[in-house]
């Protein structure tokens, strides 16, 4: 249960009823309470396929103690190179072409939530029980991506995503501002996505109402309307996006128990970016149009304001380390504001993004486009941390002359020009 | 000689059927506060692109585009980069958005109920910055909007959705954006377009589909930017407030009925022609039944769109009745030695009210009154359209300033003859000068009751504009429902108002002797027979005070 407490523990007292009737029948796996139809999801990993849960040696009977030893070493080396190496993270979906078609999931077929890359355990079994939220999780994660390398574009560091399971390549796992940036978005982004999807109808779960009255969903809906979808993005990316941290136990002190706190602080200042940013739109509709009744609705946020505000965030991230029992993350000067819960964290200095660098991941920035004289971090003198720049012409073939609507195919000609392009040494 | 109750009445009597018409009003708040919800739900949409590859949507007779279920239309998720735009060159033209009402929520499909009452639907654009094809921001964009409204039984299939209204709708899109925002995919913040408004809940289920044809030689839809979704807004009365208000509504209606009645049973029991006051009073009571009477009960059986203009009707009626009373209350008490007491005597007066009264019906008439034929019009949209509604508001709100002034002057005239009378007062016998000043006392007393009255209204009203704005989350305590409170409460205010003046200025059966008894015991002695059915004797019109007034001016 510990996996999905964020969940179940809301202080409001709302409770998101159980998806009832949904084919996510794995036995194994998922429980279902029939008294107070909450989610309720096993803490059995036993179809966990990441290599960072040790639980699966949990259970065995006793044969050999020198299996026992062997497997158990096994699993240390694994979980080493774990560490060492690239996280895999659910942002993934983000780049899986499986969840492009949604059909796959109505269909039944979960076990593709096992196929997909970068899920941790409990992640799995939130796809198997919810699984038409999973495209909308795969949106969520793309417009994170893209997001990210809009705002970073004149960085050096330019969020480029790498073709492994982590998604921004190894240079996340060092707990800096710009880890504390990916996790804060790509939460962002799943709160966005999915309360897209309830508006657009797409999800069968979203939940109701607020309202206490009547306590079938018919007469409630009847009595007082539905509650909002923001709010259920948001506690839907809290159990979905927090669930890998709470998965395991870390001793105190440790970096692991460190990194997800560090995590979990990041995970929420993205979702409240969402949540707490939400503008409100009124219609006035009073007799004859008058304003002695208004009605109010949210609205979402659009996804580069979000990104705007996180952007922000990161610039004014706090740095934080343990305090002194080792539980809780402390801000490391003291004279700074205290982050609140909006607020991004980070632990570590950022790497050196100049120079490639195979032990901290970074890519350096070699080859990258600058803008000569520019003054900002897209000036080739900062870009190229001063190693100087080439310049070559370029033909460049683009589309002209075109004829826009408000959408669809842009019927355009095709212009040449030559420009000149500078890249880093 | 027999006075209005007002003028006979003890005052702890008084005070009894004062404080316990303020409980009842107190409990017109708590009722609207606490037991029932916020008079209107949102339902929040995006609507789905839909695809019309055969081009069927123009021709008029295709099958709705459905959003979602068995017969989902082929859709695309991103209007500008999908791939199915590129392969197939789909223009603007080829695009149906289309929502369906209610969304599936908690794995239940919710459907619609007659409890609803009404429902209004919104559009919102949102347009993202794009220098290469920019919103016109010198002049804000002509748009039309073609809209097809269906709805469906929830025993029916998606085969038998029933079109309720089709149209091709204009309206203009302002749009506007912050100048440091100005970058590649940054949102305007645009107007939210009005798009239909229906006076019955009648189907369970809804659904819409908006076509944008670009029309380059009209230049229609064609500046408007880049689009890059669209929402749909639902609005709808909640089915709780709706119980709430039917309830206060069916108990206020024969209250009021039986208040009217008996009112004017005391009237005619005097055997003397009626005055003008009680003739004034009886109609407002019969306006007030006629607003009160719960006809909506018929809404649930019944495809009633009328509804909502009728009802906006009864209650524009009542109030032009309440503003006429206030008039020639005012002026019957003038207490200047000028007959009125005649219908004509306040033309001028009542022109105003009249005038006001009839412009918002105008307006009230081609804009509601349009949209029982169809749902998509807006009198806004267009700008001889828009042009007529200012002018018939502006009529409106002129003549509500004047006669606003008219009263106050009226109210100032009669205060003032009131103080120079006083005067007078010195000259009386001790107990009749307690007598009148008690009077004039309660004259007063009714004046400021009805000033409360508008000033409680105008408080309500403020209070629930500000407390729609600060939107909340909505915490754990027990939530306050302003908007709610503010229409059931003034609801109730007026009918307690209504039912006050029936049951105060009603013929009194209890006979005052103006004569020359000045003993104090003749007023306790009054108070116990009041109730008795005395039947009257006298032929002398009007109250105590004018005769009162008579008498001083005879002095």
């Amino acid at each position: 249960m510990s996996g999905v407490s964020g969940w179940r523990k809301r202080p409001r007292g709302l409770q998101i009823p159980l998806v009832q009737g949904f084919q996510v029948a794995q036995g194994t796996v998922l429980s279902r309470n029939a008294e107070d139809s909450n989610i309720n999801i096993n803490k059995d990993s036993s179809r966990c396929n990441c290599n960072h849960d040790n639980s699966s040696s949990s259970g065995r009977t006793n044969r050999t103690s020198t299996l026992l030893c062997v497997l158990l070493i096994a699993l240390l080396f694994i979980l080493q190179v774990g560490t060492v190496g690239a996280i895999d993270m659910w942002w993934q979906l983000g780049m899986s072409d499986l969840l492009k078609n949604p059909q796959v999931y109505i269909l039944g077929a979960t076990p593709i939530c096992t196929q997909l890359k970068g899920l941790s355990a409990g992640q799995v079994r939130f796809c198997q029980k919810f699984n038409d939220h999973m495209p909308s999780i795969g949106r969520g994660a793309k417009m994170a991506i893209g997001e990210c390398q809009s705002q970073f574009r004149f960085m050096r560091w330019n969020c480029s995503t790498v073709a492994d399971s982590s998604v921004f390549g190894p240079v996340i796992s060092i707990a800096s501002r710009e880890a504390a940036f990916t996790h804060a978005i790509s939460a962002a982004g799943v709160v966005h996505a999915i309360s897209r999807s309830c508006r657009e109808g797409d999800l069968h779960s979203c939940h109701c109402s607020r309202a206490q009255r009547p306590r079938n969903l018919d007469e409630e809906w009847i009595w007082g309307g539905c509650g909002d979808n923001i709010e259920y993005g948001y506690r839907f990316a809290k159990a979905f996006v927090d669930v890998r941290e709470q998965e395991k136990t870390h001793p105190r002190h440790s970096p692991e128990l460190a990194r997800m706190l560090m995590n979990k602080h990041n995970n929420e200042g993205g979702r409240k970016a969402v949540y707490n940013y939400a503008k409100v739109a009124c219609k006035c509709h009073g007799v004859s149009g008058s304003c002695a009744l208004k009605t109010c609705w949210q609205q979402l946020p659009t996804f580069r304001e979000i990104g705007d505000r996180l952007r922000d965030r990161y610039n004014g991230a706090t740095e934080v380390r343990f305090n002194r029992r080792g539980t809780r993350l402390v801000r490391k000067v003291r004279k700074f504001n205290k982050p609140t819960r909006e607020d991004l964290i980070y632990m570590e200095a950022s790497p050196d993004y100049c120079v490639a660098n195979a032990t901290t991941g970074s890519l350096g920035t070699k080859g990258r486009f600058c803008v000569r004289n520019g003054k900002g971090m897209e000036g080739c003198d900062l870009m190229c941390c001063g190693r100087g720049y080439n310049t070559y012409k370029q033909k460049l073939v683009e589309r002209c002359h075109c004829k826009f609507f408000w959408c669809c195919y842009v019927k355009c000609k095709t212009c040449e020009r030559i420009i000149d392009v500078h890249t880093c040494k | 000689m027999a006075g209005v109750v007002l003028e006979t009445l003890g005052n702890k009597k008084l005070s009894i059927l004062i404080i316990s018409l303020l409980l009842v009003l107190a409990a017109f708040f708590l009722v609207g506060g606490l037991v029932s919800p916020a008079p209107n739900n949102v339902i929040a949409t995006t609507a789905i692109n839909c695809v019309d590859s055969e081009k069927l949507w123009p021709l008029g007779t295709s099958q709705p585009f459905l959003p979602r279920g068995k017969k989902k239309c082929s859709s695309i998720g991103d209007l500008h980069k999908d791939k199915v735009i590129i392969d197939e060159e789909l223009g603007p033209n080829q695009i149906v958005f289309s929502q369906m009402i209610p969304l599936v929520r908690d794995n239940t499909q919710l459907s619609m109920s007659r409890w609803f009452q009404n429902l209004i639907g919104v559009v919102d654009l949102d347009i993202e910055f794009s220098s290469k094809n920019p919103y016109s921001e010198e002049k804000s964009p002509k748009m039309v909007l073609d809209a097809r409204l269906y709805g469906r039984f929830k025993h029916e299939t998606d085969d038998d959705w029933k079109l309720i209204a089709a149209a091709q709708e204009q309206r203009t899109l302002e749009c506007a954006i912050e100048n440091d925002n100005r970058e590649e995919g940054a949102s305007y913040n645009c107007d939210l377009l009005p798009l239909f408004e229906l006076g019955s809940v009648y189907y369970d289920f809804y659904l819409i589909n908006i076509c944008l044809p670009v029309r380059e030689r009209n230049i229609y839809n064609v500046n408007i930017g880049r689009l890059s979704e669209l929402k749909v807004i639902f609005i709808h009365q909640n089915g709780g407030f709706t119980k709430v208000w039917f309830s206060m509504k069916t108990v206020m209606f024969p209250m009021v009925l039986a208040a009217l009645c008996w009112f004017w049973n005391r009237v005619i029991s005097q055997e003397r022609s009626t005055n003008l006051t009680e003739r004034t009073l009886f109609s407002l009571g019969i306006i007030l039944s006629v607003m009160n009477c719960p006809v909506e009960w018929l809404t649930l059986a019944f495809n009633l769109p009328f509804m909502v203009l009728l009802n906006d009707i009864r209650d524009g009626a009542f109030y032009a009745m309440l503003l006429s009373f206030w008039i020639i209350f005012v002026g019957e008490h003038m207490l200047d030695q000028i007959e009125r007491n005649k219908l004509s005597a306040y033309w001028k007066h009542l022109t105003v009210v009249l005038l006001a009264c009839l412009s918002l019906l105008i307006f009230e008439m081609c804009e509601r009154g349009r949209q029982l034929v169809n749902p998509f019009f807006s009198i806004w949209s267009s700008e001889v359209g828009s042009v007529a509604a200012f002018t018939f508001i502006i009529v409106a709100s002129i003549a509500a300033c004047v006669y606003f002034l008219f009263l106050c002057y009226l109210v100032f005239k009669v205060f003032r003859n009131i103080s120079t009378k006083r005067s007078s007062l010195l000259h009386m016998s001790t107990f009749r000068r307690k007598y009148y000043s008690g009077l004039i006392f309660r004259f007063k007393f009714l004046m400021i009751v009805t000033l409360l009255c508008a000033a409680l209204t105008v408080i309500f009203f403020i209070l629930g504009q500000v407390s729609e704005g600060e939107w909340k989350w909505g915490d754990e305590d027990i939530n306050i429902e302003y908007t709610s409170a503010f229409l059931t409460g003034v609801y109730g205010m007026w009918n307690v108002y209504v039912m006050a003046l029936l049951a105060l200025y009603a013929p009194s059966h209890k006979h005052f002797t103006t004569g020359d008894d000045d003993n104090s015991d003749t007023l306790s002695q009054e108070e116990e027979v009041q109730l008795t059915q005395v039947p009257s004797t006298s032929a002398s019109e009007g109250s105590n005070l004018a005769s009162f007034m008579a008498k001083t001016a005879a002095d």
